[in-house]
């Protein structure tokens, strides 16, 4: 039974290098393949600035706050990719007590719809920038609920570790900084990233 | 590498932006807070306007400077101020002015509109200068007042000496209406308070301005209230969170939560600026800007409410209604009676006769419109030409002598050319 055993492992971890053997993720390019990549990530952004809140609100700002992403990156079989990234960015909320009592809360978000190029510094070590649209909205329960939505243009840079999990898919960690430039509101993020590459041709 | 470090060195400096601000010079001297100094009189306040021919000082501020003085109301207390205004930089100074025994004292700061200087300025008529002369109301004659005192940069103790002769009086043969804009001028132009704020609204005169276009918009909950721009934004008010159309928040959220970016001012109602205007400044003239399409009923009775406020006061005011465009144009001529609400229209002459304004108001881009105008006044109706900033298209316009109004946001230099015509 215990030969049975040790069996099966040997022939499990034979499949795990025979997968590796042929291929782990690797953002790197080969040679006249050319792929689509999907980048999935969450996690939680810091407000960095000072400013946002006014003093005479007399209030203290949440600074860090949930982000997410999305990325869809074309990868073809040189060093410079390209790609779209959106998802929704919490920069700063703060709740307020007026001099009667009332209570409200603020908070500014976005949702960025940038283009991104990425390259590749090592095997498993990625760098992002990019600019685009920053579709930002104010949401703000004071008396009454208000949505506010304004345009504005931004960038964003970012850097990444993907650990392969197989041939296709990958787990990384992710720093990014967001900007959106009409308000100069920047977020420094931190991601945790599931990484597939999904369709190749 | 160190080629990527220098680069990167290169773009943190070119990215480092300096912050540009004018803060009021502090305007204390202790011989014009001395007990013995003491208010000036109405009648001296009057003998003490004019064209005055500047002598030391010349290269700053110009040859001629026009002196004329304007006043706020707070409450029980009304305080004078002296502007003048000059060419050079499209400067002014402000002064407040007492008496110290046969001396005349007056106090202040200049500024130059083309930038950021600024400075103190402590000036004196001595007896023998014409102060007594003004003081007991004896007559006086060009050169007999002289004005001497010194200005200097910022805080820093005033030593340059500058000198004003007194040389005519203010031109006043043809009327023109000095309207400023946004209230008093814009934010971008470092003034000690904010655009469209009702604080600025209390500067106007000082600046020069005979009336005051103020932007008016509608909250959601339908209250009238001056804000410029399409969106809050971070140009106008300080930095809170809230974005987007202030069409978009009620007034109470505003009152609450913005404040506007000079000196934290809330942003006013059409009732509080008007309130200014009628009960705190010598205004005559207010362009009420239209910035919103909706119904006009609540705006034009604001409008009457506050004319007859004036003129129970037995104060001289006009408040028009802006017609910007032909949206604006359709609401206001769906109004009962429209045809006896004071407007000013943007549109052409036609817009204008079927609106019945008593003002057109022609942007200035295009051109002197010689037949226009005198179609117009012909019609009984005046002419105010937007926005002129340009001190030499300021001149070409008023010395047409067909324009009745001119909407700037210099004040100072229309004012200027105006009163030192001969």
């Amino acid at each position: 039974m215990s030969d049975r055993k040790f069996l099966i492992a040997i022939l499990l971890m034979l499949m795990v290098f025979s997968v590796q053997a042929q291929g782990e993720f690797t953002s790197q390019p080969r040679h006249g393949q050319y792929s689509l990549v999907a980048y999935v990530s969450g996690g939680l952004g810091y407000f960095s600035s000072d400013k946002g809140v006014p003093a005479y609100l007399q209030t203290s700002v949440t600074k860090l706050s949930p982000v997410t992403s999305v990325r869809i990156m074309w990868f073809p079989d040189h060093l410079l990719k390209m790609g779209l990234e959106t998802g929704y960015v919490t920069f700063y909320s703060y709740n307020i007590t007026d001099s009667a009592g009332g209570k409200g809360k603020v908070s500014l978000n976005a949702v960025p719809i940038l283009l991104v190029w990425s390259m590749s510094i090592t095997k498993n070590f990625n760098i992002f920038a990019g600019s685009g649209a920053y579709i930002l909205n104010t949401q703000l329960d004071y008396k009454e609920k208000v949505i506010s939505k304004k345009f504005s243009v931004g960038w964003v840079a970012a850097a990444s570790y993907i650990y392969p999990l197989g041939k296709n898919t990958g787990l990384g960690l992710e720093g990014k900084w967001l900007y959106a430039a009409e308000t100069s509101n920047g977020s420094l993020c931190t991601q945790l990233q599931f990484v597939w590459k999904f369709l190749k041709w | 590498m160190k080629n990527y470090y220098s680069i990167l060195l290169l773009l943190l400096f070119v990215a480092c932006r300096k912050q540009y601000d004018v803060a009021l010079p502090d305007q204390r001297w202790d011989l014009f807070e001395s007990a013995n100094a003491v208010a000036l009189k109405d009648t001296v306040r009057n003998k003490l306007q004019g064209v005055f021919a500047i002598g030391a000082g010349a290269t700053d501020f110009g040859s001629l400077a026009a002196l004329k003085w304007s006043y706020n109301v707070n409450g029980t207390d009304t305080t004078y101020y002296l502007s003048v205004f000059c060419e050079t930089d499209v400067s002014y100074f402000i002064m407040q002015g007492k008496r110290l025994d046969s001396s005349i004292l007056l106090n202040g700061y200049w500024r130059k509109m083309t930038g950021t200087s600024t400075g103190k300025a402590r000036l004196t008529i001595s007896a023998a200068n014409g102060g007594r002369k003004l003081l007991t109301g004896a007559v006086f004659n060009s050169g007999d007042i002289v004005i001497d005192g010194v200005y200097g940069n910022g805080d820093e103790v005033p030593t340059a000496p500058i000198r004003f002769q007194y040389a005519r009086p203010l031109y006043n043969a043809r009327p023109l209406e000095i309207v400023v804009h946004r209230g008093g001028g814009q934010t971008a132009d470092l003034l000690p308070a904010s655009e469209n704020s009702a604080q600025i609204i209390q500067w106007a005169s000082r600046f020069g301005a005979t009336g005051v276009e103020i932007d008016v918009r509608l909250t959601r909950d339908g209250v009238p209230i001056l804000y410029h721009d399409d969106n809050l934004s971070e140009r106008l008010i300080v930095k809170n969170g809230l974005i987007g159309p202030v069409e978009d928040y009620t007034y109470d959220q505003l009152n609450t939560m913005v404040r506007l970016i000079r000196n934290n001012e809330r942003i006013p109602t059409l009732r509080e600026a008007l309130q200014t205007v009628v009960y705190s400044t010598p205004l005559k003239y207010v362009w009420l800007d239209t910035k919103f399409h909706g119904n006009m009923q609540l705006m034009r009775d604001i409008q009457q409410e506050y004319m007859q406020r004036a003129a129970a006061l037995g104060k001289p005011l006009e408040i028009t209604i802006g017609i910007p465009d032909e949206t604006v144009f359709n609401n206001l001529t769906a109004l009962p009676n429209y045809q006896n609400i004071p407007s000013v229209c943007e549109l052409d002459v036609d817009f204008t006769q079927r609106a019945n304004s008593g003002i057109w108001g022609p942007r200035w881009t295009l051109g002197i419109q010689t037949d226009k105008i005198n179609l117009m006044h012909s019609q009984g109706r005046r002419a105010f030409v937007w926005t002129l900033d340009v001190p030499e298209n300021i001149k070409q316009y008023m010395y047409t002598n067909l324009y009745d109004g001119i909407l700037t946001d210099y004040p100072s230099i229309v004012a200027f050319y105006h009163y030192v015509r001969p």
